[in-house]
This record gives C-alpha cells, structure tokens and sequence, in this order.
C-alpha cells in the first residue's frame, strides 16, 4: 500500500459540514494527483483505528477542522510535539487522535508531523457539502501543504 | 442535605454526555443522564439512494462505523426480500468479530482502565515483582523484569515533563484506587500493547472491505471477489493474512485481556454489589450460521429478561408496533401527535424543538425535557442493552458456552452470580464474550475457506440490485448487536428513495432520560445508590457510566456549545 514516505491524512466527519474539511481534502487528493509524491488517506473518524498509518511514514500531514473562533477559512499549521499541542477545539471525532500522538511519543515513534487545520464556524452543520467560505481556502490550503512536502 | 454534582463531559467516551448527581451522605440518590448534541442523520438520509446508505451511515463515528454499516444493508435487504450468499454472510461475521474484539480491547485499556489502574502509582512498582505476577496470571512473553523496568523509565521521563498525555485526565491518587504499584504497572503496559495490537486487528477490515476506516459494505452481499489465485481479489495469501491476524486475535484476548480483567476484578469486588442498575436486558441477537433470517443459528441469541428473572426469556419482535417505541418526554424533540405519545421507528419523527437554557448553563430542568436523546422503550419497559445483556440472555439460553464462561469467573472471583449485575459484572461480561467471539472469529473462517475449497464463490446477490425491479413502495428494518449493545435502522422506501430511515442505537436504550411514566434508564437507575468518596472527583461515576461503554456519537450527533471539550465538574448546593 505505502508508496511515498509522506502520508497526507484528512480527518474528520463527512456529514457534518464543514467539519468534514479534511475528508473532502483528502478524496480530492486521492484522485487529483495535484500534490505529487505523497500517499493520501481518507481517516474519517478513525481514531485510534489510523495508528498504523503513523508508524508506516516518515512524515504525516493531517488535514482537520477546528472551532477557534478565527475567521472562518483562516489556516494555521502547527507542528505538534505533544497531544497537548493540539488546538483544544479540534473537531468532533476526539477520541483516539489525541491519544495515539501521545502513544507515539512515549512510545518514541512519533513521526514528524505537521497539522493543519482550517478554522470553521461551526459544527451545528448537517450534510456533505462545505459552505463556500471553507470550499473557497482549499486552494490556499493545498498550496500550504505543498510548502511541507 | 443533598449535593448536585454536574460531570460534562463525560471523558473517554465517543460524543458528548453530561451526568447531573443528586449526592446525599456519600451516595447518589438521584442521576439524570442528558446527551447535549444533537442528530439529525436521518435528515441526511432522506430521499437519497437506499444502496448508499451503508457509505452514509458507516460515517456517523470512528468506533462503531463498520456496525452501522452492516444493519443498514441488512434493513435494506429486509424491506426488498434479499436473501445474501453463505459466503457473504461469513465475511460480514468475520468483520463483525473483529470490530468487535477491537472495540472491546480499546474500551477496556484505552477508555475504561484508567477507572480503576492508577498511573502515577505504577511508578512505585518493583519490576522484579511485577515481572514475578505477570508470569504467574499469563504466560505471555512479555515479562520480564527489564521490560517493565523500561516502560517505568518511560512513564517517569513522562510524569516528571508535565505532559501526562494520554494519562492527563485521571484522578491519580483518588482512594477509590486499590490495585498494588505492580498490578497498575502491568495494566499499563498492557494499555500501550494494545494499542500496538488494535492496530493489527483492524487490517481484517480492509482485506475484506477494501478499506479502513470505513470499510465498504453492499445491499445483497460483499463487494469483494473471491479468486483464490487472483492478485486483486481475495487470495490464498490475504485469507492466509486474516488467519494469522485472528490467532493473534485471540491470544492476546486470552493472555492479555483476560488475565488482567480477572486480577483488576479480584481487587474490586465491593463493585458486584455496585451499579447494577435496571435488572431488564434486551438482545436482539447476531452472528448467524444459517443466515440471519434464522435466528435460532445466532452465535449471541436474542431475548429479553425482564426484573433479574433468568429463568423466563421474551421474544423481541423489532415489526411490531407496540415492541419497539421512542418516547420524547423528556427530549428536545416534537411529534406531530403531541409530547406523550411513542412511536414505532416505522413512524418515526425527527423534528428538534430545543427548550432548555441557553447554554453555558449551571443545570438543567429534570422535570422538563433535558435530552437530544429519545427515550425507547420495549413494551413500555426500560431496558439495559450490551454484554452484560448478552451474557445473561446466552446463559438464560442455556447456551454451553456461556455458561462456561460465565461459572469459571465466577468460581475464579469467588463471587456469587448476583454479583453480574453490576458494574463489575458488566465489565467482565465484556471480557467474556470478547473471549467468546474470538474463537467464533475463527470458526467462520474455518467455515469460509471451505465453502471456497467446495468451489462456492459466490458473494453476492444482485437480482434485486436495480431498482427498477423494487416495488413502489417497501418497508424494512435491520439489527445487529453492536459491540455497546442492541442496534436496529428502520427503513421506508417510496419511489426508489429512502422516505424515513430511523436509528435506534444501543446508547440511547442505555443513556435516555426519563420516560413519561417516570422510569429510570439503564443509566440513571445504574447510578443509583452509587458511593462518591469525593464530590470533586466523581471517579465512581465515570467507573459505572464508562461500564456501559458509551458512545453517543451515532445516538447525537452535533455540538451545541462552542468547543466544550475540557472536562467539568461543578458541584452545586442543592
């Protein structure tokens, strides 16, 4: 399955909007080939199920939304050391993500990894499309993401 | 004087549940259960394609996704009379029992463990000790004095940074931690391989089902190819694959899993007299062998018990409109027909009407609605649904293997049977049927590859696979018995599209308010008489909700506070 040493992973719930941000990303990039050189996985809401992907790479980007209250659209990257590194409002599917970079690090097998996450209104959202807002950073958030690889 | 103590969120847990506890001389008198987000998945789902269903629903949450998948395509095949090939149901069982094995060794390390192992105590532990109890309860390799030594090094460099990580909710030190240094010591590096481990078991998932996380599902089989020499389909070497994995599976449940919960249990038995909650249990069975529509060939059989009574079991009958109904008493729902009536999932109604305060808020109003969560109730009964509920209704059975089981812990604890109903009971039956299914895992393989070796390829069903051959319009429901309990989707098909599809998922049973009459769920009655040794710290609480294994991910579905996640305990002057 690996065939690149970096792995673009998009988390998130696909049926909550905006919230699906890193899922949308990461089914684009599976078909697009726009960045090339990395592997892509759509995680959903794996949690703890996406260990493996980070032991299998070198380096790990992921793709999530966050309710920071930034403006809606606004990307940050952040390079995560320890779980408490993540943003504290980071999307819906919290159990496991947080746990497993934990895991990693005591376990010292963290790879290096950068996160980025695209802050969003809200989750009060329902269905699987983005508000244009969000559909309207993908660009600059694959330019980012580009800048990484 | 009573004290209200208010646990929002619930941590560990998939989704959003907030506990209020009336506390009075130590105990609880009183709990209220409120799931505060909201769901509205079955506005999603309708009109769209009954075939997708399975993709949409597979989405709701990380833990359970492949569950919800498997009951939908069921509840379509249901409404359109599909009868899916032998073979396909063995995959979809093969899935079933690994998702299965994973959600309870991950509830049991990652989420509930760290209810009763104390972390920061482990650090106290003799790894010569330690080393010489590990090889006394298993004869797993790891053990050694040097490997717990190392890991001890770890958890120190880990304590002293300040970074608690994964550890950082717990309430070290709390008195209601009982476990020697070597025990929490092992408990800890057992909570670390199965980390490794769930890891490994999840691969069953994408050989079958093409992918993980959510894997692929199809209305009238399995969308994977059998062709034993075949590089793209399933081959000698991904069945020789999934064979490995469920071995290793199953050792590491009967030499990890089992031999921890057995001494964790020993030290806690004060907690078979704790949390046993409503006495009625409700399984609506799963692991066919003869196909699901016979039912009397499920590996978990079902039935319901109804006040602790073993000794008669009921039928469930999930298309009978008085069996199944969910009440919005006491829930931020309307219903076309008023607040006080139920309705049947055939005739479900979805419309949210939030009256509670605007939130952040102290408390809420218990005499009004309180819930995003309905109330279901079978026959008008509140019921417990999830391994505890499956034990019993097996053993009720008369099934030898539960049985077995269930009296071998019993007479290794030196505990009475009464003790099941409980929360220790709870978290032990989960063991057990961990330990059940991974040898059933097993024997479906077995059964799978020599359907094969016979020449039976078949995988699916697809004759009614164009909608032009469905009626106008069709009825359906599909359950399975989801690792957190009793899980069933009902769905109305009208001019090819879905007119209604409505879940009721095991945490609602288990985590709803009130119902009209005043009756207590599985929940709030389990808390009941609950001992809280310190009102700030409310560990014995999350030791009785967590037993239940929560997730409300799929039971609600959307935040309605603005990034609530860091754990809160108030307590207020009642």
């Amino acid at each position: 399955m690996r065939k690149s040493k970096t792995l673009l992973l998009g988390v998130g719930n696909y049926l909550m909007g905006d919230e699906g941000i890193g899922v949308h990303v990461a089914q684009r990039l599976e078909t697009s080939q726009e960045i090339p050189g990395i592997d892509v996985v759509d995680g959903g809401t794996g949690g703890f199920h996406l260990l493996e992907f980070f032991e299998q790479y070198e380096k790990v980007i992921l793709v999530d939304a966050t309710l920071d209250g930034k403006t809606p659209g606004t990307i940050r990257c952040i390079k995560p050391k320890y779980a408490s590194d993540f943003p504290p409002e980071i999307s819906a599917h919290d159990i496991g993500l947080k746990d497993l970079v934990s895991a990693l690090q005591l376990l010292d097998r963290m790879p290096e990894l950068y996160l980025f996450v695209v802050s969003i209104e809200s989750i009060q959202q329902q269905g699987m499309e983005l508000t244009e807002e969000i559909e309207e950073s993908i660009p600059s958030l694959l330019e980012e993401i580009r800048s990484v690889v | 004087m009573s004290k209200r103590i208010v646990v929002d969120p619930v941590t560990r847990i998939e989704g959003h549940l907030r506990i209020e506890a009336e506390i009075e001389n130590g105990k609880i008198k009183d709990a209220y259960s409120s799931g505060t987000m909201v769901r509205l998945l079955e506005e999603i789902l309708r009109n769209r394609d009954p075939r997708d269903a399975w993709a949409i629903v597979g989405r709701v949450c990380g833990v359970c996704t492949s569950v919800h998948s498997l009951t939908s395509v069921r509840s379509v095949e249901d409404a359109l009379n599909i009868t899916i090939p032998p073979n396909a149901e063995l995959v979809r069982n093969i899935m079933y029992c690994t998702s299965f094995m994973h959600d309870h060794v991950v509830h049991f390390y990652h989420l509930h463990a760290m209810d009763w192992i104390d972390v920061v105590n482990a650090l106290k532990a003799d790894p010569q000790k330690t080393s010489a109890l590990a090889q006394k309860i298993s004869k797993w390799p790891k053990s050694s004095p040097g490997y717990f030594s190392d890991l001890q090094a770890r958890i120190r460099k880990l304590v002293d940074s300040g970074q608690l990580g994964i550890f950082s909710n717990g309430y070290w030190g709390h008195p209601a931690y009982k476990l020697p240094p070597e025990v929490n010591l092992i408990g800890l590096a057992h909570y670390l391989e199965a980390l490794e481990w769930q890891k490994e078991v999840v691969k069953v998932q994408a050989v079958f089902g093409g992918k993980n996380p959510h894997p692929n599902y199809l209305v009238g089989g399995m969308a994977c190819a059998i062709g034993i020499d075949d590089v793209s389909g399933i081959n000698a070497e991904r069945l020789s694959l999934v064979k490995s994995i469920l071995e290793e599976a199953k050792t590491f449940i009967e030499q990890v899993y089992i031999p921890d919960l057995m001494t964790i249990a020993s030290y806690y038995k004060e907690w078979g007299s704790i949390g046993g909650g409503l006495g009625n249990f409700m399984v609506y069975g799963d692991l066919p062998w003869n196909g699901y529509r016979d039912a009397s060939s499920y590996k978990f059989p079902p039935g319901v018990i109804l006040n602790k009574d073993l000794s008669k079991l009921y039928e469930v009958d999930l298309r009978n409109d008085g069996d199944v109904q969910e009440f919005i008493t006491h829930s931020w729902y309307e219903y076309k027909g008023g607040k006080d009536i139920g309705l049947h999932p055939w005739k479900g109604e979805s419309k949210i009407k939030y009256t509670g305060p605007k939130p952040p808020f102290e408390h809420l109003d218990m005499s009004q609605a309180y819930s995003y969560l309905k109330t279901p109730r079978w026959q008008g009964h509140a019921m417990e649904v999830g391994p505890l509920a499956r034990v019993l209704v097996g053993y009720a059975r008369g099934r030898e293997e539960f049985k077995d089981v269930v009296d071998r812990a019993l007479k290794t604890l030196d505990i009475p049977a009464s003790a099941l109903i409980s929360t220790l009971g709870r978290t032990a039956a989960r063991g057990f049927e961990a330990s059940l299914v991974s040898q059933w895992a097993l024997d479906f393989y077995y059964q799978l590859v020599d359907n094969i070796k016979k020449g039976d390829t078949r995988m699916a069903n697809m004759d009614m696979f164009n909608p032009d051959t469905w009626p106008k319009k069709a009825i359906g429901v599909g359950h399975a018995e989801a690792p957190r309990g009793a899980l069933a989707h009902w769905i109305n098909i009208e001019d090819k599209k879905i007119s209604n599809y409505q879940l009721v998922v095991p945490t609602t049973w288990n985590a709803s308010p009130r119902d009209s009459k005043g009756q207590l769920s599985a929940y709030e009655s389990a808390l009941l008489g609950t001992p809280v040794a310190d009102e700030k710290q409310p560990l014995e609480i999350l030791r009785t909700v967590h037993s239940f294994d929560p997730c409300l991910a799929c039971a609600v579905h959307l935040y309605d506070e603005h990034g609530n996640h860091i754990n809160r305990v108030s307590v207020l002057e009642a």
